[in-house]
């Protein structure tokens, strides 16, 4: 850290402004850096996918159109002008919060996100939140018993989902539970179709219906998300119980967990009270990938399900070239990204006094 | 640390457990031998499937998996054992290219940083935070969005991805083990710079790299699966697992499961190996510092 790094021995007349302004700076710093990646990344699509594709007017016009036809809607789009000036153009309007406009749909890009983030959240915030408690539990009992066959079932279980591919097992567990057992919805996305959405409160369906005292449709839009949030949070499992698993079979060989065992502490609170600690520091390191993990996941697994979030706008727009909501999709994963790596390094300064050293 | 080993430690420790030992041994070996059925199965697809794996109407359409079509067929009538067959060439050649490619390129790039250091190395740190700071998978999506599909150029972003990790991996080694004492006696007998380090150091280096490379071809099986299956790699129709599976999406629904259900076990069996190898590879190195 910086700002900690400075001698101690700063003269005490420098003032407050100057006190602020030096205990600011790592942070000030870090914001800097973080838009500076975030400027980067979306200025690298937004050249590249100007350069190398396909020309996108064919999408407006039909391909018998006349060149007069195309030249005409070029210019309506702006996409005429030369390259530097449409970045130009580009960048004013996201400083602008102006994102451009959909080429298919014809909306704008900025409100039709916003719009289907609830979906993404609600769906990839239950995900790891079940990815993270089964992977801990897992991983936990894994090393316990490690060596026996609870061990190696647990291993198995683990590694069958680190290898079985995710929007496979979407679609096998559709076949199971919707096509031959009827137990849960088809993938019509957040609610069985003819139902209304809750009012919004929070924009999570399932908290916004328990508001406003719907069970009814509160247990309709759970049952919608069972295998959704069970495939999604498969990618977050594997990694989370494997992770925790080796940390905690370090730990339990060490002094300190010995040491407790020496004193007569019950055996779920060595587990959970001492032994953990170091694994839950590990599963910090790999939280952005979790957070990449399930952002991915959402555009395989949002498409299988009907799921009317950002995932599945993506993928439209990628497979039609519909530039302004694919750099749009960028900046989205960009910033959620850089924000979630900010605030894990904040985290773990706080958790693990070595890191602020 | 022991004296630098090349290839796998002999087993010399008695192991904390009988059931280990044998699940490691186990591991290794059911690893190695889908691996190699999954290779024999591509080699033979080159000269004979059972039905041609691009002829429609070898059977009724999505008729279920009976003895003439073990796997079934697909909407179109072809065959899906067939099919499956052919795509392991794809899918498995695909695999193994991308992981030596970035193997031996992350291994000569992250040992150069490693062993010369100075700007060299500065610069190949902040290109790799820069590659770090987006999810991975998301990347390939958009790099082939706008770049356009086709195997080179799926082979291409899913090699650069896992490069970083290559990079990394290979600098730490080399940085840790280049005053080494065997390092210094190769530069005493008059080894150049780069015989000490293509000779002696990156020889010495390769566990951590190859435990590494086969955990990652299983990811690389996965990806190209998902690319596959989004439409966005090979092209679609043509036989890959992924895009088989992403063709019987709307047939699971009305219960026609194995058009998607054979080729997305066939990813799983391939990755399944390399995870499993690289779990043994991973074990043999702790018991080889402990011994």
């Amino acid at each position: 850290m910086v700002a900690l790094a400075l001698p101690r021995t700063a003269p005490s007349n420098a003032g407050r402004a100057v006190r602020i302004a030096r205990a600011l700076r790592g942070p000030l710093l870090r914001l800097l850096g973080a838009v500076g990646v975030i400027v980067a990344i979306v200025s690298i699509t937004f050249l590249v996918s100007r350069v190398f594709t396909a020309d996108p007017i064919n999408l407006f016009v039909g391909d018998s159109a006349t060149e007069a036809t195309r030249q005409q809607a070029r210019t309506q789009l702006g996409l005429d002008a030369p390259l530097i000036v449409q970045y130009g153009r580009f960048l004013a309007g996201l400083a602008t919060g102006n994102f451009g406009t959909s080429y298919l749909s014809g909306e704008q890009v900025g409100p039709e996100l916003l719009g289907r983030l609830p979906a993404t959240v609600e769906l990839g915030l239950y995900a790891v939140i079940v990815g993270l408690v089964f992977g801990i539990i897992v991983g936990v009992a894994a090393a316990v018993f490690r060596g026996t066959p609870l061990d190696a079932v647990l291993r198995f279980f683990t590694t069958g989902t680190l290898a079985l591919p995710q929007f496979w097992i979407g679609l096998m567990l559709l076949w199971i539970f919707f096509v031959n057992l009827h137990l849960l919805p088809g993938p019509t996305g957040r609610l069985p179709i003819g139902m209304n959405a809750p009012g919004t409160i929070t924009g999570l369906y399932v908290p916004d219906a328990l508001l406003h005292g719907d069970l009814a449709t509160a247990t309709a839009a759970v049952r919608q998300l069972i295998l959704p949030v069970i495939t999604l949070s498969v990618g977050s499992f594997g990694p989370v119980a494997r992770q925790v698993r080796s940390a905690m079979v370090e730990s339990l060989d060490s002094e300190y967990v010995r040491t407790a065992r020496a004193m007569g502490i019950s055996r779920p609170r060595i587990w959970f009270g001492y032994a953990l600690k170091p694994g839950l520091l590990s599963v910090l390191t790999i939280g952005a990938g979790l957070v990449g993990w399930t952002l991915a996941g959402s555009v395989l697994v949002e498409g299988i399900f009907g799921w009317p979030g950002i995932g599945q706008l993506a993928i439209t727009a990628i497979q039609s070239s519909d530039y302004p909501v694919i750099q749009g999709f960028v900046l989205y994963v960009a910033t959620l990204y850089v924000v979630i790596w900010a605030l894990l390094e904040l985290v773990y300064v706080r958790v693990d006094p070595r890191r602020s050293a | 640390m022991t004296a630098p080993t090349i290839g796998f430690p002999r087993l010399i420790r008695p192991t904390r457990s009988r059931l280990g030992a044998a699940g490691r041994s186990w591991a290794l070996w059911t690893g190695v031998a889908i691996l190699a059925l999954l290779i024999v199965t591509s080699i033979v697809s080159t000269f004979w499937t059972p039905y041609s794996p691009t002829a429609s109407g070898t059977g009724a359409l999505q008729a279920a998996p009976s003895l003439a079509h073990p796997f079934g067929t697909d909407g179109l009538g072809s065959d899906v054992l067939s099919r499956t067959m052919a795509a392991a060439r794809t899918d498995v050649s695909i695999t193994v290219v991308v992981v030596l490619m970035a193997l031996v390129v992350g291994t000569v790039w992250g040992s150069l940083a490693g062993f010369f250091g100075g700007a060299f190395d500065y610069v190949t740190m902040r290109i790799l935070e820069l590659l770090n700071s987006f999810p991975s998978l998301l990347l390939a999506v958009l790099v082939i969005a706008v770049a356009g599909s086709g195997i080179a150029n799926v082979i291409f972003v899913v090699a650069v991805l896992p490069l970083p990790d290559y990079v990394r991996l290979a600098r730490a080694e080399i940085r840790s083990k280049k005053e080494y004492q065997f390092a210094e006696a190769a530069r005493l007998v008059g080894r150049g710079p780069f015989g000490v380090l293509f000779a002696h150091l990156v020889p010495n280096s390769l566990r951590p790299l190859l435990t590494y490379a086969s955990v990652n071809a299983s990811y690389v099986a996965s990806t190209v699966g998902a690319l596959g299956f989004l439409g966005l790699g090979i092209q679609p129709g043509s036989a890959e697992w992924g895009s088989m599976i992403a063709q019987g999406q709307d047939a699971i629904l009305s219960g026609q499961w194995w058009i998607s259900g054979f080729p997305g076990l066939a990813i799983f069996l391939l990755a399944a190996a390399f995870h499993l190898i690289s779990d043994a590879i991973a074990d043999l190195r702790d018991q080889g510092s402990a011994a």
